[in-house]
């Protein structure tokens, strides 16, 4: 079987923050990944890690402040150099479908969801009115599961779980090859979230092949990509440290990054305890490995920047699943 | 003894949020609230820490029957309570500096003496650093504001902490460091605890015993379905 | 889109691979740049206006009132930039004259409402109830009445002079400075923060002191600084109608009002170069309230951020 090619191809991008004092805030650096048709990649990271902002600058929608290096590319546009016109006028909504974060901020207050799905609908599609505009709203609606008798209500009149379906809607109306999701489950409970992640997952798998829909979910809630994701991508200030499957890793072996492996260990439904300390300012990373001071597992060896090897980003990575005999064995060991 | 004796609130005359709800912490007791977004379980937080008044019912605080709310509260009622909200953004004035932030309580009862020890000493426990205290809120992350509001929550040594939905903003590791704060300060001091959230697991796990919204209301809640 | 000079490889940059190769584009450079030339521009107007009017009056020894009537209505020239009006006044001087009666009487003005406003609507906002509400009907009830007719009432009532008109501007312009801080302290008092002070113990006083005075007074300097230029025009207007200032003191009012028998004979400078230094000095108010409400607003200092 032929792999596709991906829907998004990102390698070394790198964005700084010039601040007036002292010395520039590396909010991403060198992150490298793709996003492949059909699949559904999570980025996973603590608030502050800068996974946002790599979200911001792939819809060139970073602040005044800002500068990039590496590239992004979507097909073969490079989205970090590409020039407001064309980003706006052909890149986001057609070829990037936004899920925001905050359905309620994200809506029109003051019109229905029918009236905003038709305007995007129209602008995106150029079905202007009638018959058929009508029908595309419906199917728009339903693609992301709102409810019909609800498309004539205004954003304030709908629940958390619908606002974000008329989002995801919205996002879905541009028939996107890649959808990025900004932390979509924030603030929701347990059945939104998985509802609303449930809906993502759907939409990703109703194509196959190198047509289908590749999701960039960026997210700190660990359930939510347990739920979906097909790979997980670990953000730790600024770098991706760790790029695996997540069957792996939420499952067995587990994740080979200390840090990604401690993150998960304080899963309440795991040991609860927190990682001590806190991650190292983005304006004054040190020269190694940037988890070094909180790491249990660390040497003298961790002051110097550790290689990527295999997606891991650590001197002293826990044991991959390519090593699956050792640990089955070890494994039936402890239980004997 | 914190009690809620069915108990009606809402924020406009006769649109209750929730209507008759009852509710009791004993000292020294964790009790979490699980419950569905916009269900109301955040005004009864509020309610509980003598933020909102009820429509009807009363709060009985250690026996007492609680007249008074707000600002016209008795001052050594009000700070029986910490609070801890869900959005540090909004639970921390962006004048003022985290250690500003953190001994605001201290100043505000005429405490200012004792305030730059007990700030150094809660910052240590809740894991800020000195480089940290120095700045202004949005001078820092969601993790590391929500750990100064639990601080300044702690500052005044209340008998009864209310943590509305306090860690669903952040990452797991500050959500477990967080928890462990307060369970630390819990067993040190024997407070009592009401924490809300819609996080069933995190809340199993975090108190004695917790309690579903839907068994607490007499009616369904309107306007909750999907 | 720009390559930064080679400054930015040299900075500690963790990566070696990138490092050496990679060049950082700006972003975003050209919209930052028209907004800093903008305020720039709105910065030294205003400057120049305050200058002008604090320096030319006592350095240049020129009678503003030396009448010439060899010279009267002569277009602009080396000699008179402005050119001369019907009794042969030079009129950069008038004019020079004039601003600084109108910014004067502008400052001034704004400031009396300003302080009046604040303190209306702080009160109204921090009181709640019933006295919001009177208050706020009261506000409502000025409102109603058009400034203008309340202004020339007011200033009907006094002796024409610089005073009247002050009174008559800073009482009809209160109102939607104390609509603004009211609005601003009723949001501010909802906020979590404010539920965590009251936890903390604050008695309603430290409150307002501590969390919601300072926490409005930037809104209302703002109010404050874009109501110069509105009593500035309010003077004017009351000055045209011959209310205003009297006739001697040159003010743009009444610079505009004595020029406009020459306006309709067809000589324009007159009424021109007063006019235009009304809305200049407006426009350059403008531009720097707006540079200010973007550094006030907390969000733009963190959306630089993360």
């Amino acid at each position: 079987m032929t792999v596709p090619p991906p829907v998004l191809s990102v390698r070394g991008l790198s964005v700084r923050f010039l601040m007036p004092h002292g010395r520039p805030v590396a909010a991403v650096t060198d992150a490298r990944f793709d996003v492949l048709p059909g699949e559904c990649l999570a980025l996973l990271g603590e608030s502050g890690c800068g996974k946002s902002v790599l979200a911001s600058a792939l819809l060139g929608l970073l602040p005044g402040n800002a500068q990039t290096a590496g590239e992004a590319l979507l097909g073969d546009l490079n989205l970090l150099t590409a020039d407001e016109r064309t980003l706006a006028g052909t890149v986001r909504g057609r070829r990037i479908g936004l899920v925001p974060q905050s359905p309620a901020a994200h809506l029109t207050p003051v019109r229905t969801i029918r009236s905003q799905l038709g305007e995007v609908i129209s602008e995106l599609k150029g079905i202007r009115r009638g018959a058929r505009l009508q029908h595309a709203v419906l199917a728009a609606a339903g693609r992301a599961g709102f409810p019909e008798d609800h498309l004539d209500r205004h954003p304030h009149q709908l629940s958390g779980g619908l606002a974000q379906r008329a989002a995801t809607a919205l996002a879905l109306v541009g028939d996107a090859p890649l959808l990025l999701a900004d932390e979509p489950t924030t603030g929701l409970d347990r059945e939104l979230v998985d509802r609303t992640v449930d809906e993502l997952r759907r939409h990703v798998d109703a194509r196959s092949g190198a047509a289908g829909h590749g999701l960039l979910m960026i997210t700190h809630d660990l359930a939510a990509a347990e739920r979906i994701a097909d790979r997980v991508a670990v953000m730790y200030a600024g770098r991706i440290v760790e790029l695996g499957e997540a069957d792996a890793f939420f499952g067995a072996p587990g994740p080979r990054h200390p840090y990604s492996r401690r993150l998960l260990q304080a899963l309440p439904d795991r040991a609860f305890t927190a990682i001590p300390g806190m991650p190292p300012e983005l304006g004054d990373l040190p020269d190694g490995c940037a988890f070094a001071a909180r790491c249990e597992r660390a040497t003298g060896l961790c002051s110097t920047r550790p290689p990527t090897v295999d997606g891991i980003s650590c001197h002293h990575p826990h044991q991959g699943p390519e090593a699956a005999p050792y640990t089955l064995m070890r494994k039936g060991a402890d239980r004997a | 003894m914190l009690e809620l004796r069915s108990v009606t609130a809402g924020y406009a005359r006769n649109e209750p949020v929730f209507d008759d709800v009852s509710l009791t912490v004993t000292p020294g007791e964790a009790v979490g609230l699980v419950g569905p977004s916009g269900c109301g379980k955040s005004t009864l937080a509020r309610v509980a820490a003598l933020l909102h008044r009820p429509d009807s019912g009363a709060v009985v605080l250690d026996g007492e029957p609680v007249r008074h709310w707000r600002h016209r509260a008795p001052r050594a009622q009000r700070t029986a309570f910490g609070v801890v909200f869900q959005q540090p953004r909004l639970s921390a004035d962006p004048r003022l500096t985290l250690s500003d932030l953190i001994e605001e309580p201290l100043r505000a009862t005429g405490r200012r003496e004792t305030a730059r020890e007990r700030v150094a000493e809660l910052a240590g426990t809740v894991g800020l650093t000195q480089d940290l205290l120095g700045r202004r809120p949005h001078e820092v992350s969601d993790g590391q504001l929500q750990r100064a509001c639990l601080a300044r929550a702690l500052i005044l040594r209340p008998r009864w902490l209310i943590c509305d939905e306090m860690t669903a903003m952040l990452d797991a590791s500050t959500t477990a460091a967080l928890v462990a704060v307060v369970e630390s300060y819990r067993s040190a001091t024997g407070a009592g605890l009401l924490a809300v959230g819609h996080d069933r697991t995190l809340l199993e796990r975090w108190c004695d015993h917790t309690v579903h919204w839907e068994n607490l209301t007499a009616s369904p809640t309107p306007g909750n379905s999907l | 889109m720009t390559c930064e000079s080679p400054s930015a490889g040299a900075t500690a940059e963790p990566t070696p691979s990138l490092t050496a190769t990679t060049p950082w584009r700006s972003y975003g450079g050209r919209r930052r740049s028209t907004r800093t030339s903008r305020v720039r521009v709105s910065a030294v107007v205003a400057g120049a206006t305050v200058l002008a009017v604090l320096l030319v009056p006592p350095l240049v020894q020129l009678d503003q009132q030396a009448v010439d009537l060899s010279a009267e209505l002569l277009p602009p020239s080396w000699a008179h930039p402005f050119g001369t009006d019907d009794v042969g006044r030079d009129l950069l001087l008038r004019c020079v004259y004039g601003l600084r009666v109108s910014l004067t009487v502008g400052l001034v003005a704004a400031l009396t409402a300003a302080v009046l406003g604040i303190a209306v609507g702080a009160t109204a906002g921090a009181l709640g109830g019933w006295a919001d509400r009177a208050m706020m009907r009261a506000v409502d009830t000025i409102s109603s009445v058009p400034h203008l007719l309340l202004g020339v009432f007011i200033v009907a009532m006094f002796r024409p002079g610089v005073w009247p008109v002050v009174v008559s501007v800073g009482l009809t312009h209160w109102v939607s400075t104390a609509r603004i801080v009211r609005a601003e302290v009723l949001s501010l008092r909802s906020r979590p923060y404010i539920d965590a002070a009251i936890s903390g113990g604050a008695s309603r006083r430290r409150i307002a002191v501590r969390h919601l005075i300072p926490a409005v007074l930037p809104q209302a300097g703002l109010a404050a600084t874009l109501m110069v230029p509105h009593a500035m025009w309010h003077e004017s207007a009351l000055s045209f109608l011959g209310l205003g200032l009297p006739a001697h003191l040159a003010s743009l009012g009444n610079l505009i009002q004595g020029a406009r028998g020459s306006l309709l004979a067809g000589q324009w400078w007159p009424t021109l170069f007063p006019g235009l230094l009304i809305i200049i000095p407006t426009l350059a108010v403008a531009g720097l309230a707006g540079a200010w409400r973007e550094r006030i607003n907390p969000r733009r200092r963190s959306e630089l951020m993360l």
